[in-house]
């Protein structure tokens, strides 16, 4: 596995500087790596020359110099003349996208009915909605000619721009209306007519789209659109000066190339590729400081930022051009790594470039903390993989085995030495990923539904975006972002995590058995006639009459709509057509932020509701009443629940409890609050009903005097470990109630009062220790242990007095004497407090605070969703306790008589007149 | 025992302690070290109101000066040991001459106006004190001290040709509002040097009287006046032209109120052993009105179409930049100074205020420099820099002739002119230090790293952009603290 290299730039120095010393070559390739550095201020305009890239002929399919032949470049001729790049596209899942992970529809587990793939190609898609169709299905949807004329846009060629699917070339393949890979959907007719590829050509890998600086993506896109895809990579050179465009002619330029017909240097500009490069096709970059970004969001053009409102940029968002609401406060950049120049390439690195891959470390030797041995350059310049480095991403689901191989967070950044402000870092950082703080809030858009089970009238989904107030894709528009949904993330360790997420919710209708998705055109065919809808449709859906259908109205929100709509789809011949929905995960990892702009308060999640269960708006509305379902293949259990609001509106409800995550504060078992909360009301309860009903028959009868004796009743130590043991627990409860509930005592620092909490339980205790140290060494202990005999009858009769001879002035049953201080029941109540509830509480409260040391043994033992619960339960019954304690400490003979002698140490006591025995042994 | 009462008191206090101790003991402490500039901000007792004891009326300005003397004796003599007063450094010794020298405005020639000997009325003007109208001014005469340039706070008073109040200017009035100078007393010359506003310092113009939070955070956000910074004692203005410091004394700097790494991120302290805080908290200069960057001497005296911006008949050309992106140099605080006689290679550039430091230079720091270029006569024969005489009769913007105002500056300035002259090339380094922006608006890493960052890594010595080649500690082996 390549996982985790920990490279670190020193180690890059130091190769650069022993290269310096080796020749000309090698360092001709450490500067290319780098050749940044070479760009002087004045050169900015004009794209840097490449340092150290040789000069080279451009040849074409045949091996020809285009100057000669005129033909399209082809770039596994040019740039293969040095580089192997049979090599490189073999191994370049950029190329492929799912060509060699192919599968017949239904065959893969996780996967749609329809899915053929894991990847772009074949792996059906909503936002793109069309269906790359598998050879043997009825009706031709997308043909390989259209897959490469529509997604080819976001693709690099080569792959299955080259090569049919049993990977022979395209080119052999004749033309035939019956076969999906060499024929195309006339959209006119709905009829597949013959495509004939050695007439288009075919998409070579396009090395220029990454490997020169602005490359014409535009006249590529162009090219592959017209289907001339032999010319695509040409196209790509436009505005470069080396060549032409005039009409559908290419004319290579001639003033570009030297006599020998290899290009002049000054138009070489070769190099690594920067975050625009990317950029082309995973979504907005922006990489200039000077010039404001503006984007309106959901723009179809920019993929990753449509998905989830990512945005690469070091400009600070105040600087933008964007309508962001707050705009004025935002000092930040759009991410940090790229303000940081932390490139997309040194995380997403090529897997044999030597400069970046370093071996996992666990799967060296125990001897070895870095192994020094590297691939030479010059080989990884012949062969460099173009196998990329990846993330675990909910979505991309090709080349499975390449996951998790990227620099993730913690392959550069320590958590050792940082995050000392928040509390419990350990168990922070166990149960949360780096982004769900640092990737706090999305300020921009992104896509939150597609309803395929409608088409407007230009043939495209009604779609809503979110993040955006106003009409979502006007200048005007007020971007006022979103938060992120926060999902258990499953990483490729098997850890669980929590992670943030956008979740884009589509419907669609799907038809036949195995199910298919209805073709584009077959939906524009049930809805329009031409390009205007149907006068059936409009008679039902137009419910303003005004002959066009509003957002609004073009839903399908009753059971006759969606009738008339499946009844005109089964005209077309499409067997029992039904909606289906479901909801795809984006990861969010980028656009991160430092740690002024991370979530850093307590209550943002340690709350009734906490940013960890935010519901999540899936849908303003739900068409045919059909509740979307997760997508499976994905990286995430969606543990929480989808739930239709009163209002129409469809949210994501998170449960974070199912991912065996306790947040305190935020959690709580309501059964645990409720019996604890009825034994502390009941105790109360019972002594105001006690202590009334003492003092109404303390008024009828006379005034009793007793006669009393002063005793030296507790100790000096006694009484400074009670009063102790008194205040650190009465501090516990409260402070205890706090975390419990921050919401409700909100001045109170949440951090703080875990902090006070901790130290009053050391406190607690060393001194429940001490003076269990003293009790046994004393031999005090014995008047805490009940003495078996007559227990039962002594208990009875202390009891009864509570309940009979307290209210007619009878005296205490027992003496009170310094060697023998506690009755019957309280030795059994305390003997219960002391060896039950205290130890429990104490053992479930290390634990908890254990977690984050030895989370094993925690949750060896039910781990926070047990111990918490637990742990407030018996809280509950120390605060009944205390409120018992307290009154019982009034029925001496004078109320506060038993407080002023724990108080003082000497206690009057009244002198004890014994009774007879009454009760039988 | 028993008769101890308060017995309880003392449980109560030692139970207590018992539960503070720890936690004030555990209590996790922030060892960062703090940032607390305002503690570095004087605070200022209200001052005097002066309108019973300065009644007037005053004949003339002298009388003002002696009314102040009455009650502050030391006054005038203090003033009169500073540049404010002298317009000349005291004699320095500098590297590669056998004699002492001094310079200031009141021997030096610069490339904006060239030089002030046989010019003064105009440029004394902003002299503080009154009547420097020829070499004859008597510098030891308390009497011609200006107070009120810097202390009155009526508003109306405004100076004139060779330092002299205006025609019309009611003494009495600015005489009674004396009070600590503000920054509208400091900004009437220091705003406009170079003759107008904004002309000379790409840090310091008009909009500094009533600056915007963005523009200045000091004197904007935070409402500071010039002498908060510029702290004064006995009259000696703290702080120093950097265009002309032959010497550090007396200097200013950010770190005399901020620690040397205030910054929360690590990565940003690192910088402050290399790079100046002018270089990353002013991020342009020039941001309200444009300064001067060039001035072409030689084509002065055509007739052509005039606008103050780009050509005046009687100075040339100019080129005027607003927004200014500054240059960046190592800077050590220092500076060589051309002095009237020097040799000048009229081939290149002649730096009139060559500063010192580069990458080796451990005092050194990447600073942020307005440069002013220009084409200012020298003799072709002698090839050292002239200085014309322009005002007055005879001057070059009465005659438009060169030759002749040449000849009479040359005489004032006590050098030959061989009658030959020709334009040459010079630059003058503007370090700017005002401007400070709020931290939000402070340069950020793209601005100096990567491709099109500001800074040309190999001309400031590195092999090419620290933040992959290693900053100048790995390439020049220096070990630099951070600090001033």
């Amino acid at each position: 596995m390549f996982q985790h290299a920990y490279f670190k730039r020193i180690n890059f120095r130091r190769t650069s500087l022993v290269l310096l010393a080796f020749g000309s070559i090698l360092l001709a390739t450490a500067l290319l790596n780098h050749q940044a550095v070479f760009a002087s201020p004045a050169q900015v305009d004009n794209p840097p020359t490449s340092p150290l890239h040789p000069t080279f002929e451009i040849l074409d399919e045949a091996g020809q110099n285009v100057l000669l032949s005129g033909k399209p470049v082809s770039t596994m001729k040019t740039c293969g003349t040095c580089h192997d790049t049979d090599f490189i596209e073999q191994h370049s899942y950029h190329a492929w996208v799912g060509l060699d992970e192919m599968f017949s529809p239904g065959q893969k587990d996780g996967f749609r009915e329809w899915d053929t793939s894991t990847g772009y190609f074949g792996k059906w898609n909503p936002l793109f909605y069309r269906y790359l169709t598998p050879p043997g299905d009825e009706r031709l949807d997308l043909s390989t000619a259209e897959w490469i004329m529509t997604q080819g846009i976001r693709h690099v060629g080569g792959g299955p721009a080259v090569r049919d699917r049993n990977q022979a070339s395209l080119l052999n393949l004749s033309p035939s209306a019956s076969n999906p890979e060499a024929s195309i959907l006339d959209a006119r007719t709905g009829q597949a007519v013959p495509w004939n590829w050695s007439e288009s050509g075919v998409v070579e890998m396009n090395c220029f789209l990454c490997h020169i600086p602005e490359p014409n993506a535009a006249a590529r896109a162009q090219a592959l659109r017209d289907g001339l895809f032999r010319w695509a990579n040409t196209a790509t050179l436009l505005g470069s000066g080396l060549v032409e465009q005039q009409g559908a002619t290419y004319t290579w330029n001639a003033e570009a190339f030297d006599k020998d017909g290899k290009l002049k240097s000054e138009y070489v500009t070769i190099q690594d590729p920067t975050n625009e490069n990317c950029g082309l096709c995973h979504g907005l970059v922006h990489d200039d400081l000077q010039d404001p970004l503006l984007t309106t969001g959901c723009k179809p053009d920019q993929y990753r930022t449509q998905t989830s409102g990512q945005i690469i940029s070091p400009q600070r968002m105040a600087d933008s051009g964007m309508n962001l609401a707050n705009k004025v406060s935002l000092d930040r950049s759009w991410d940090i790594h790229a303000e940081r120049q932390v490139t997309c390439t040194d995380c997403h690195f090529s897997l044999n470039n030597p400069v970046y891959y370093q071996a996992d470390a666990n799967s060296q030797p125990d001897y070895l903390t870095f192994d020094p041995r590297r691939l030479e350059l010059g080989e990884y310049l012949y062969q460099p993989l173009h196998q990329f480095a990846r993330g675990q991403s909910a979505q991309s689901t090709v080349a499975p085995e390449l996951k998790g191989t990227m620099r993730s967070c913690e392959s550069c950044h320590s958590i050792e030495n940082t995050h000392d402000w928040l509390p419990y870092k350990e168990s922070h950082v166990r149960a949360l990923s780096c982004e769900t703080c640092h990737v706090q809030k999305i300020y921009s858009t992104a896509y939150q539904q597609f309803d395929w089970t409608v088409v407007r009238t230009d043939g495209h989904a009604s779609t809503a975006c979110r993040g955006v107030e106003g009409e979502s894709g006007s200048l005007k528009a007020l971007i006022k972002g979103f938060e992120p949904v926060i999902l258990p993330r499953k990483n490729i360790d098997g850890n669980v995590q929590l992670a943030p997420y956008n979740l884009i919710t589509s419907w669609f209708w799907v038809y036949g058995e195995p199910a298919r998705p209805v073709r584009q055109i077959d939906l524009m065919a049930a809805w329009l006639v031409g390009d205007e809808y149907a006068p059936e449709v409009l008679a039902l859906f137009d419910q303003d009459g005004d002959g066009e259908l509003n957002p609004v109205e073009l839903r399908i929100d009753t059971p006759e709509k969606e009738t008339l709509i499946s009844n005109r789809l089964q005209t077309l011949g499409l067997d029992n057509p039904r909606i289906v929905g479901e909801v795809q995960p984006y990861s969010i990892n980028h656009t991160v932020a430092a740690g002024d702009w991370a979530t850093k308060d307590c209550r943002a999640c340690h709350t009734n509701d906490s940013r960890l269960t935010q519901p999540f708006t899936l849908a303003s509305y739900v068409p045919g009443n059909v509740m979307p379902e997760f997508v499976q293949s994905t990286n995430t259990q969606a543990s929480g629940d989808i739930l239709l609001l009163e209002n129409g509106e469809l949210i994501y409800q998170p449960d974070t409890s199912q991912e065996g995550v306790y947040i305190f504060g935020h959690n709580a078992v309501a059964w645990v609050d409720l019996l604890g909360s009825l034994f502390f009301m009941g105790t109360l309860l019972g002594i105001t009903a006690h202590g009334g009903l003492r003092f109404y028959t303390s008024l009828k009868r006379p005034r009793h005097t007793p006669e009393l004796k002063t005793v030296y009743m507790y100790t000096v130590y006694e009484r400074l470990w009670h009063w102790l043991q008194t205040f650190t627990i009465i501090l516990l409860l409260f402070t205890g109630l706090i975390i419990h509930k921050p919401a409700t005592f909100g001045i109170f620092s949440f951090s703080g009062v875990v902090i006070v909490h901790n130290i009053l339980a050391v406190i607690l205790l060393v001194n429940a220790a001490l003076s269990l140290f003293y009790h046994l060494v004393s031999g005090e202990i014995r008047q805490y242990i009940p003495r078996p005999y007559g227990f039962m009858d002594q208990a009875i009769q202390q009891a009864l007095y509570y309940l009979r001879g307290i209210f007619k002035g009878a005296e205490h049953p027992f003496e009170k004497t310094p060697e023998k201080k506690l009755n019957p029941l309280q030795q059994v109540t305390y003997f219960g407090i002391l060896n039950v509830l205290l130890p429990l509480q104490v053992v479930t409260g290390a634990l908890m605070w254990g977690v984050q040391h030895w989370p094993d043994v925690a949750a060896r033992l039910g781990g926070l969703p047990f111990l918490a619960p637990f742990h407030s339960l018996i809280a509950w019954l120390f605060a009944s306790f205390i409120v018992g304690h307290v009154y019982l400490t009034t029925t001496g003979h004078e109320p506060l008589a038993a407080i002023k002698a724990m108080m003082m140490g000497w206690d009057e006591v009244e002198v004890y007149h014994p009774v007879e025995e009454t009760v039988e042994a | 025992m028993k008769n101890f009462r308060f017995i309880w008191v003392v449980g109560l206090v030692v139970t207590l302690a018992i539960i503070t101790i720890p936690l004030v003991i555990f209590w996790p402490k922030d060892t960062a070290p703090k940032d607390d500039p305002w503690a570095h901000v004087p605070v200022r007792p209200p001052h005097t109101d002066h309108t019973a004891l300065l009644p007037g009326p005053f004949e003339n300005p002298s009388d003002v000066t002696r009314a102040c003397l009455e009650c502050h004796p030391d006054a005038a003599s203090d003033l009169m040991k500073t540049t404010h007063w002298t317009w000349e450094s005291d004699p320095v010794m500098l590297p590669g001459r056998s004699e002492p020298v001094t310079i200031g405005k009141k021997n030096s020639l610069n490339n904006f106006c060239l030089g002030i000997r046989s010019n003064w009325p105009g440029c004394t003007t902003c002299h503080a004190g009154y009547g420097w109208s020829d070499e004859s001014f008597d510098f030891t005469n308390q009497e011609l001290v200006d107070c009120l340039v810097c202390h009155d706070s009526s508003g109306l008073y405004v100076k004139s040709k060779s330092g002299l109040p205006a025609e019309g200017v009611d003494l009495a009035a600015a005489a009674q509002s004396v009070t600590t100078p503000s920054r509208d007393n400091c900004g009437s010359c220091h705003f406009d040097g170079g003759g107008g506003n904004g002309v000379k310092h790409a840090d310091l113009d008009e909009h500094l009287y009533n600056p915007t939070d963005e523009l200045d955070v000091h004197m904007g956000k935070n409402n500071f006046i010039c002498i908060d910074c510029h702290q004064t004692k006995d009259h000696l203005v703290s702080g120093r032209a950097l265009s002309t410091s032959i010497t550090l004394e007396n200097q200013i700097y950010c770190t005399d109120c901020h620690i040397a790494t205030p910054h929360a991120d690590e990565r940003l302290n690192n910088h402050t052993s290399s790079v100046a805080c002018q270089t990353c908290h002013i991020p342009y200069g020039a941001i309200k009105d444009p300064t001067k960057v060039d001035w072409d001497w030689s084509t002065a005296g055509q007739d052509l179409p005039e606008d103050p911006h780009e050509y005046l008949k009687i100075k040339g050309s100019f080129i005027y930049e607003k927004n200014l992106v500054p240059e960046y140099y190592w800077f050590s605080g220092m500076e060589t100074r051309y002095i009237v006689g020097d040799i000048i290679d009229p081939s290149k550039p002649t730096v009139i205020n060559q500063i010192a430091g580069d990458i080796h230079d451990p005092n050194a720091k990447i600073f942020p420099f307005k440069v002013h270029r220009a084409r200012q006569p020298y003799d072709t024969v002698y090839n050292y820099l002239l200085q014309p005489k322009t005002v007055g009769e005879g001057g070059f913007w009465t005659t438009f002739d060169w030759k002749s105002a040449l000849e009479a500056g040359s005489k004032a300035i006590g050098i030959e002119f061989s009658g030959q002259y020709g334009f040459a090339e010079t630059e003058m380094y503007w370090p700017i230090t005002h401007l400070v922006a709020p931290k939000e608006r402070a340069l950020q890493c793209e601005s100096c790293h990567g491709p099109n960052g500001r800074l040309d890594w190999q001309a400031l010595g590195y092999p090419g952009d620290p933040l992959e080649w290693g900053g100048r500690d790995l390439n020049t082996g220096l070990t630099i603290s951070a600090g001033k």
